[in-house]
């Protein structure tokens, strides 16, 4: 996508208008990213998906409801869309269910315009930025599950996913973990991207599980 | 179980219904056998009833000349001291022209020996020497043809011990005409006995397997005792050619009946002693006689039963010992005079006892009045009127199936009884563990209130002391306008920063305090980067720490901040490094270590902090400690997991 268009388009839905200028400030003074658009509401951020954005920056709180609806929405009509929470406390609980919901990474509000430049681009370029809090999280969602033991996990994580994701839990950085391993922190990245994939499968067929359990859902025999 | 005190349920329709119908079986049966008793003289054939007599000198047969025979009809009480009796008659020419000439003896107290012309020619008992037993079978006995002629005489030895020695009335006729008779006979003089010694064979063996089973062990032993003696009876009427013989034959019969009339007095005052209800004391002998025995009073009737058994056995075996023939006959007649004693004992008690208990159980009711009965009318006819006892064969045989419907009767009450109270035992269950239930959820609910009341109450104290503080003091300072531009967005970045502090504690919930250190990096690392300090992070997994919740939590970060604060401000360190592990089971340790100078130099700067961080320390129930040296100083914290 980036071959077709050299600069990448970010669409940005945030309620706070400061917080919103701040973005379209770091985004316009960035080097290949451009605006393309900017919204205050679910409703004005559905629309914007029309002008089909290469990344999607969104706040989760908003005034006409949740973000993640946003999120599946942008996820299901584009597949190769980057979206961004932003968020400001990057807590486990929003940021993880906004990974099973699709999004890619996420991004503290208040971080300085280097810092949100550089996890754009990280997530532009393939990357999956992932806090201690966040893979805690992650583990302890995939224990609970595991232990509910309603259904197998349609995909379930592997052992090597489960060892890195621990190890990021504690704190150590992507470089710390691939030298734990003995892998490359490439490596490590994309057994996270694998570890967010995951996660938005596992949620969607609970979604189907649970609506299959409560007679929403008929499958045929 | 069987003892329930409680009143049992009226009778149902059904339950007298089959006390009808046992009642109408034992009649019919009874009946049935009185027509066969008294149909025997209408047997085909020639009946024989005058006949001559003569006494023998020995116990067999003897050839005694004609003036010896007497004229005589039969059957005749005779009694007492003799060995035995010759019956004569002679056969007709119609007698001797039938096709198969026999001779059916109806009864012979004890044996008989059929005699033609002096020749035997069949029957029971022993040619020469005494009678081997009383013998109460029927015997169809063909005459051969070649002694068969007119005017032969037939003679008929009837050899005598427990019974009267007397012969009935004897049958002449054709063998395939008399055949049907002969086997009626059979069925009431022999098999009926027989299935009623296996019949009480087979109770007595129940009751004393069962005796340990039941609540009422004497109650189950008296009645075993009864069905034993009673098949003792038949086994010693039934033998023909015992192997200890007769005379020990003869003990055995009259032992057995004995100990029948006890066991049956003992059994009778035990059920209606057990089953019965207590009365307001009376006269001694209308209790006695009417009223439940108490267990001391019965205790002393079971070893009164036992005596009065092992002594009448003792005795009757001396009586015999000098005498068996006649010896038997007598201790016959005096065994059953008692036995009418007791059998209206028995029948009084009983009667007694349906009257008291308001007929409840009419098949046990009628099945034991009519068993009584049946004994008194038995032992009347045998006694008294010189012939067969035909109701308590009857009795005898439909008693156990009697016995064990009340018995299943009674064991529905209880069954019934059993299951209503099982019943109310659930629904009291249920209900208990309901309100069980309700008052847990109750506790619940108060206890989770209470928790977020406390939790809600410890994250407004933090605020207030943490960045409700910090943002009063920013306001103030900028209000004042004494505040530069950096320093209003450092003060606020540390609110945030606070703030964030309170939100990873929170999130951390009861998880794991790995996870909640591993956040904490991210707030300690930038200032690291800032001072150009190495940030060494040696984190290990602990696993579950349950014990460390949120305000553990943002009490443990706080120190750590604390510390880190020190040491880049004061220690002049290249490297910090934070280690987290478990010391023991239940125990972890927490250290923040610097490389730099140590404490010591920077005390008095230091103290406000170090006794800040003791004060947390103290808060969450932690060891706190702080070793400092010239090679760096190190912050330990040691707490429950």
């Amino acid at each position: 996508m980036s071959h077709a268009n050299p600069r990448a388009r970010v669409a940005i839905v945030e309620d706070d208008a400061i917080l919103r200028e701040e973005l379209a400030r770091v985004v316009d003074g960035a080097d290949g990213l451009e605006i393309a658009g900017l919204a205050e509401t679910l409703g004005a951020g559905r629309a914007l998906l029309a002008s089909d954005p290469d990344v999607l920056l969104i706040d989760l709180a908003l005034p006409d409801g949740n973000g993640v609806d946003l999120i599946r929405q942008a996820r299901a009509e584009n597949a190769g869309i980057k979206i961004i929470v932003v968020s400001i406390f990057g807590d486990g609980r929003s940021v993880v269910r906004a990974i099973e919901a699709g999004a890619d990474g996420y991004l503290l509000k208040g971080a300085d315009p280097r810092e949100a430049e550089a996890a754009i681009r990280s997530v532009l370029d393939g990357g999956a930025p992932i806090s201690p809090t966040v893979a805690s999280h992650i583990l302890a969602r995939m224990r609970e599950r595991g232990a509910g033991a309603r259904t197998e996990l349609d995909a379930p994580l592997t052992e090597k996913e489960v060892a890195i994701l621990s190890d990021l839990a504690k704190g150590f950085r992507y470089k710390e973990v691939a030298r734990l391993h003995g892998i490359s922190p490439h490596t490590v990245a994309d057994h996270v991207k694998s570890i967010y994939r995951k996660l938005a499968v596992n949620s969607r067929s609970e979604a189907v599980f649970e609506a299959v359990q409560a007679g929403l859902i008929r499958l045929k025999d | 179980m069987l003892l329930t005190r409680a009143t049992p349920p009226p009778a149902s329709r059904l339950t007298w219904a089959l006390a009808l119908v046992i009642v109408a079986l034992q009649l019919a049966f009874s009946a049935g056998l009185l027509w066969v008793n008294f149909r025997t003289e209408d047997i085909p054939g020639r009946r024989v009833a005058e006949v001559l007599a003569a006494e023998s000198p020995t116990p067999g047969y003897s050839a005694l000349r004609a003036d010896a025979f007497t004229p005589t009809a039969i059957p005749r009480e005779e009694c007492c001291a003799t060995n035995a009796i010759i019956y004569r008659t002679r056969l007709t020419a119609a007698d001797a022209s039938t096709r198969y000439p026999a001779v059916l003896i109806v009864s012979a107290h004890d044996n008989a020996l059929i005699y033609v012309d002096g020749e035997l020619v069949g029957g029971l008992g022993r040619a020469n020497g005494p009678a081997p037993v009383m013998s109460r079978r029927p015997q169809l006995v063909r005459i051969p043809s070649v002694l068969a002629h007119d005017n032969a005489t037939l003679d008929i030895v009837v050899q005598r011990a427990v019974g009267f020695g007397h012969l009935r009335p004897f049958h002449i006729g054709d063998y395939d005409r008399l055949y049907p008779s002969y086997l009626m006979l059979r069925l009431l003089r022999a098999d009926l006995p027989f299935v009623n010694a296996v019949i009480g064979a087979f109770v007595a063996a129940f009751c004393f397997c069962a005796a340990p089973l039941f609540g009422a062990r004497a109650l189950l032993f008296s009645l075993g005792g009864l069905a034993a003696a009673w098949a003792g009876q038949h086994v010693g009427l039934m033998l023909t050619e015992p192997p200890w013989g007769a005379n020990a034959n003869n003990g055995v019969y009259l032992v057995s009946f004995l100990a029948t009339l006890v066991c049956t007095a003992w059994f009778f005052v035990e059920w209606t002693s057990v089953f019965g209800r207590a009365r307001p004391k009376r006269h001694p002998l209308l209790a006695f006689a009417l009223d439940p025995w108490d267990w001391r009073e019965r205790r002393w009737l079971a070893l009164a039963s036992a005596a009065v058994m092992i002594v009448g056995a003792a005795l009757i075996a001396w009586r015999l010992s000098f005498d068996p023939m006649i010896g038997a006959q007598d201790v016959n007649r005096i065994v059953g005079r008692f036995g009418l004693l007791v059998m209206t004992f028995c029948l009084v008690r009983i009667i007694a006892f349906y009257m008291r208990t308001g007929f409840r159980e009419p098949i046990e009711a009628s099945a034991f009045t009519f068993v009584i009965l049946a004994a008194i009318a038995d032992i009347a006819m045998v006694q008294f009127l010189g012939t067969y006892g035909v109701f308590l064969g009857a009795a005898v045989t439909f008693f156990p199936l009697a016995l064990l419907l009340s018995l299943a009767v009674r064991a529905r009450g209880v069954f019934e009884a059993a299951t209503t109270t099982a019943e109310k035992l659930n629904l009291l269950v249920a209900e208990r563990e309901r309100e069980i239930l309700d008052n847990i959820e109750d506790a619940r609910r108060h206890e989770r209130a209470a928790m977020l009341l406390e939790e809600r109450g410890r994250i407004m104290r933090d605020m207030h002391d943490g960045i409700g503080g910090q943002l009063l003091g920013l306001i103030l300072q900028a209000r004042s306008r004494k505040l530069s531009d950096d320093a209003l967005v450092g003060g606020l970045e540390q609110s945030l920063d606070d703030l964030r502090l309170m939100v990873d504690s929170l999130e951390q919930g009861e998880g794991s305090l790995t996870g909640a250190l591993g956040a904490f990096r991210a707030r300690i690392e930038p200032r690291c980067e800032a001072a150009h300090v190495e940030l060494e992070w040696a984190i290990e997994d602990v696993g579950d720490t349950p014990h460390i919740g949120p305000d553990k939590t943002l009490q443990i970060y706080r120190i750590l901040l604390e510390a880190c604060t020190n040491a880049l401000k004061h220690s002049s360190a290249k490297r910090i490094s934070v280690s987290l592990r478990r010391v023991g089971e239940t125990r972890i340790e927490i250290a923040l270590s610097d490389d730099g100078q140590g404490f010591d130099a920077q005390a008095r700067t230091n103290g406000r902090g170090l006794a800040n961080m003791r004060t947390r320390a103290n808060r969450i129930g932690a060891a706190f400690e702080v070793q400092a040296s010239a090679q760096g100083s190190r912050v330990l914290l040691t707490l429950d997991a």
